[in-house]
């Protein structure tokens, strides 16, 4: 049987990261604050076809889009 | 023969009080006292600006080393699998390898982002072409004047503080959407060695296959499905691992950069120094005898 979050799409990284980011929301103000630190990303990607850059895109709103498409 | 005589010296008395803001044309040859003094003032500035680069450099390296010894125990952590289970890259004919290159965005910090280009560049020539991931915007400027068409994937925005796992973990998922299958993944980084040495070294992330041939394997006792995502979180530990300790690598090799540029800029200060004071010494030894050649002369008279 494989596990719902595998049918919705989602790898086993994103599966981590959203179970931190839920842990993270539940602490208490002052830690919460310093530990949500830790999970910001705000990292840019392209592709590169043929020696080629294309255009870059945030990397958290492809992965999410990626895996919505494959979530069917 | 008095009006000849005398000029020079009443030139000479004209021109001294003006004298220490515009040195006078007999220091021909010599550059004069302001471009010197312009001089000596931009290369002040330049000392404070390294200087300044240095201080934040190294309040910087003690947090990104503090986060590499932790990053360097998730990563060996995650590999003990592999070790006690022996996986090795399978030998294939068809191989499709993969490298990571973490680098990135910013210079200023001495060779470490070319030495992993050279280091890119001499596997490729060594066992043919490698597909590319690239991790940083330098070493992706550097590879693609030489690599353009291997590589696959370039990422930027790394290495402003300290790197996280979230993005690792957001650069591993996207390289597994890749459309290609690697029968192997190596990850490039630098590996601290101490605060002055650095080595380009690769970290082995081992496919599904691999994992599955591996001789001990199969005294985990775990299911076939769930290979798929141990490969994936030891790729995000594995990421992690690199992208922290060269961040490590990073500013330590800042630091070392701007401290050699701090005292280079004061080796070069003490040496203007001595010729503004040696120049404006000649400058006011040549009016002082054109003025006593003056008056001696006229005296004469």
């Amino acid at each position: 049987m494989t596990a719902v979050w595998k049918a919705a799409g989602l790898t086993y990284n994103r599966y981590l990261a959203i179970a931190a980011r839920a842990a993270r929301r539940s602490l208490k103000e002052d830690k919460r604050i310093i530990a949500e630190r830790r999970g910001e990303t705000d990292l840019k990607f392209s592709k590169w076809q043929n020696g080629k850059a294309g255009e870059a895109q945030n990397l958290e709103k492809a992965n999410t889009a990626a895996m919505a498409e494959s979530a069917s | 023969m008095l009006s000849r005589a005398a000029r020079p010296a009443l030139r000479a008395a004209v021109a001294a009080p003006a004298r220490v803001a515009a040195a006078p044309s007999t220091a021909a040859g010599y550059a004069t006292l302001r471009e010197i003094e312009g001089r000596l003032k931009s290369i002040r500035n330049i000392e404070k600006i390294t200087n300044t680069m240095k201080v934040v450099a190294s309040t910087k390296l003690t947090r990104a080393q503090r986060a590499m010894d932790t990053s360097r125990n998730y990563g060996q952590t995650s590999n003990e699998v592999f070790e006690a289970a022996e996986t090795k890259v399978p030998e294939t004919e068809q191989k499709k390898s993969l490298v990571i290159v973490c680098s990135s965005d910013k210079g200023l910090c001495g060779g470490i982002h070319s030495g992993l280009s050279r280091r890119t560049r001499r596997l490729i020539a060594e066992e043919g072409d490698h597909d590319l991931v690239i991790v940083g915007e330098k070493a992706k400027a550097q590879l693609s004047r030489s690599n353009a068409n291997n590589i696959q994937l370039s990422f930027a925005g790394i290495g402003k503080d300290v790197p996280t796992f979230a993005d690792a973990q957001a650069i591993a998922d996207q390289i597994s959407l890749l459309p290609t299958e690697y029968t192997d993944v190596k990850i490039l980084y630098n590996k601290f060695i101490n605060a002055t040495s650095y080595e380009a070294t690769f970290i082995e992330a081992f496919s599904e296959e691999a994992i599955l041939a591996s001789p001990n394997f199969s005294a985990f006792e775990v299911e076939d499905e769930v290979i798929g995502n141990l490969r994936e979180y030891s790729l995000a530990n594995s990421l992690y691992w690199a992208l922290a300790e060269g961040h490590a690598c990073e500013q330590s090799a800042r630091r070392n950069a701007m401290d050699n540029a701090s005292k280079n800029a004061g080796e070069m200060i003490g040496k203007y120094q001595i010729l503004y004071n040696r120049t404006r010494q000649a400058v006011i030894t040549g009016e002082l005898v054109e003025i006593i050649t003056g008056a001696t002369a006229s005296a004469d008279m």
